[in-house]
């Protein structure tokens, strides 16, 4: 297992995509934490204001949680569709014939590189975040208090949603569809289908995965995706969002594993 | 290159091997053994199974039936795999922005060796200049010899080489017999499937021939093509339509080379000589064919194939 990872670190290192993935968390985290800023002022009549209720401070810590609910599963799906998007899958099984080892290092690796992607927003938070908002007169240590509410979660979010990611592309395994689908259900298809199943069934349908790993995050998600608070629902608690999130990392995994993962590489 | 006389390599057994991919049968009950110390070619048309069948050699893909080892024991079941058989299997299966050596360093890591094997390796192959290069810019030669040295990452006693000579030019070709030849001599088993048959003759010491996924012959090179000398005719003619409506009549195989050209197969002088005498058929050559491997290779896998030639031999 140890070997068929450290290849696996190789093969994720060597990939341009996973280096643009991993850049783009920066950017994206950068435009929500200026969004904190701009509704922290909503009632003060500033453009930007320090975060000041326990919400604000959390949305300004997990400001990651929006670039990850789209970078964390293109990780995964990434991890596992290069394989067959250059044929690689050959050689991969080749050297590791034991597929559940294989699939076992894509899980850890996928892992570790959604790892870097949370750990990756936090450095753009404290790096451009808290000294905003101590400059527009905020204080720190009330921020940085938040951290055991938000961080856990936040790493734990990103993994599963690296997982779920990983799952979704065994599924698919062509990826440019698999990517797609991925934005395109994170950006739209999962905020369509909450507000229709509001609308239509006055149904509260907080278990897609970004409403499930906001809540896992500690509540702290926003954006276009299924968790933000502009959504309207009422996410789950934290445990019960990580136990959606478990079942949205894995159960696409198996499948994956059991319907394609298996078949013949001819 | 020197030779060793270390007999280091394992048997290859393949027993009742068979494949349906739905109704296509592409590996039909495929029975051959596989001696180290000797460069065995897989041959067959496009099509006969052979990729198929190394593919389940490797564990790529799940026979229907039968199995195929290494050593006695199914590839997945291999302790380290990489130390003990290294496969050429596609010359595209590379990420095209991964440099050379970091792909090798990646082989290298997932059969748990060291990362400096992948310098030697490209060494062994004649790529260190290019090492640095992202594997995207190289020509199908250079990845050709990329893929022999993943397949040499862990000094494996076995190789497996599907069409290895796919993309090189002759100077490449040349080489590649030469590393083959090298590596059987130091007593490793060489299995290397090929359509080119004139390369083949000068590299195999054995051969498996198939055809339609089912084997038509095996045995040493020798054997083969000494089985096969002196039972086809090739005749030039100019009643070449006529001359086939003879040997419909007569029950006697036939292949239409061109316009005025027909091989008889299964039949020496003493049969077609009077026959055709007999119809007075005019004549421009008739001269005997066979003795070589391409001769062989086309008779057995036209479909009109004389059984297993081992047996005769």
């Amino acid at each position: 297992m140890i070997n068929a990872m450290r290849a696996e670190l190789i093969k994720m290192r060597s990939m341009p995509g996973v280096w643009v993935t991993l850049g783009l968390v920066l950017p994206l985290t950068v435009l929500v934490i200026l969004g904190v800023f701009v509704e922290s002022a909503s009632l003060t009549g500033h453009t930007f204001w320090y975060v000041h209720t326990v919400r604000e401070r959390r949305e300004l810590l997990g400001a990651g949680y929006f670039g990850l609910e789209i970078l964390a599963p293109i990780m995964g799906v990434l991890c596992i569709t290069g394989e067959y998007r250059h044929q690689t899958i050959t050689t991969t099984l080749v050297l590791t014939p034991l597929r559940t080892r294989v699939l076992g290092a894509k899980v850890i690796v996928t892992a570790l590189w959604s790892v870097l992607l949370a750990l990756l927003s936090l450095v753009a938070v404290v790096v451009v975040g808290l000294p905003w908002n101590a400059g527009l007169g905020g204080v720190t240590s009330q921020v940085t208090d938040q951290v055991g509410a938000v961080v856990p979660g936040l790493l734990a979010s990103a993994i599963l949603l690296g997982l779920f990611g990983l799952g979704f592309g065994t599924l698919v395994k062509n990826q440019v569809a698999a990517i797609l689908l991925t934005i395109g259900g994170t950006l739209i298809l999962e905020s369509l289908l909450i507000a229709l199943a509001r609308a239509v069934f006055h149904y509260n349908l907080n278990w897609l995965p970004n409403g499930a790993g906001a809540a896992l995050a500690g509540d702290i998600a926003r954006g276009f995706g299924g968790g933000g608070r502009g959504t309207g629902i009422h996410l789950l608690t934290w445990w019960q969002g990580g136990l959606v999130m478990l079942a949205w990392g894995l159960v696409p995994l198996a499948l994956g594993y059991f319907t394609t993962f298996r078949r013949d590489v001819t | 290159m020197t030779a060793g006389a270390a007999t280091r390599g394992l048997p290859i057994e393949i027993v009742g091997l068979t494949k349906y991919f739905g109704a296509v049968h592409a590996v039909d009950h495929l029975t051959f053994t596989v001696e180290p110390g000797r460069v065995t070619g897989f041959l067959g048309p496009n099509g006969s199974g052979k990729t198929t069948t190394l593919r389940m050699l490797l564990g790529l893909v799940h026979p229907t039936a039968g199995t195929a080892t290494i050593g006695g024991r199914p590839y997945a079941d291999l302790e380290n795999p990489s130390s003990t058989v290294g496969a050429v299997l596609e010359a595209t299966s590379f990420h095209p922005a991964r440099r050379a050596r970091t792909h090798l360093r990646m082989v290298a890591r997932a059969g748990g060796h060291d990362e400096r094997r992948a310098d030697e390796v490209l060494d062994l192959v004649g790529l260190t200049a290019d090492a640095r290069r992202a594997v995207g810019g190289f020509s199908m030669g250079m990845r050709q010899r990329l893929e022999l040295a993943t397949a040499m990452i862990g000094d494996p006693d076995v190789l497996v080489l599907d069409e290895p000579s796919n993309g090189l030019d002759p100077q490449g070709i040349a080489w590649l017999r030469d590393f083959m030849r090298y590596l059987a001599g130091e007593g490793r088993t060489v299995l290397v499937s090929s359509h080119l048959l004139a390369e083949m003759a000068q590299t195999i010491d054995d051969a498996v021939i198939v055809s339609y996924g089912q084997l038509k012959a095996q045995g040493t090179l020798a054997e083969i093509t000494a089985g096969m000398t002196g039972i086809a005719m090739r005749a030039r003619t100019p009643e070449a339509d006529r001359l086939v409506s003879v040997l419909d009549g007569a029950g006697i195989a036939h292949r239409r080379l061109g316009p005025d050209e027909v091989v008889m197969d299964g039949v020496g002088p003493e049969r077609v000589g009077p026959l055709l005498a007999q119809h007075q058929i005019v004549l421009y050559e008739l001269v005997p064919e066979g003795g070589d491997l391409e001769s062989v290779f086309l008779s057995l896998t036209s479909g009109l194939g004389f059984g297993n030639v081992a047996a005769h031999a």
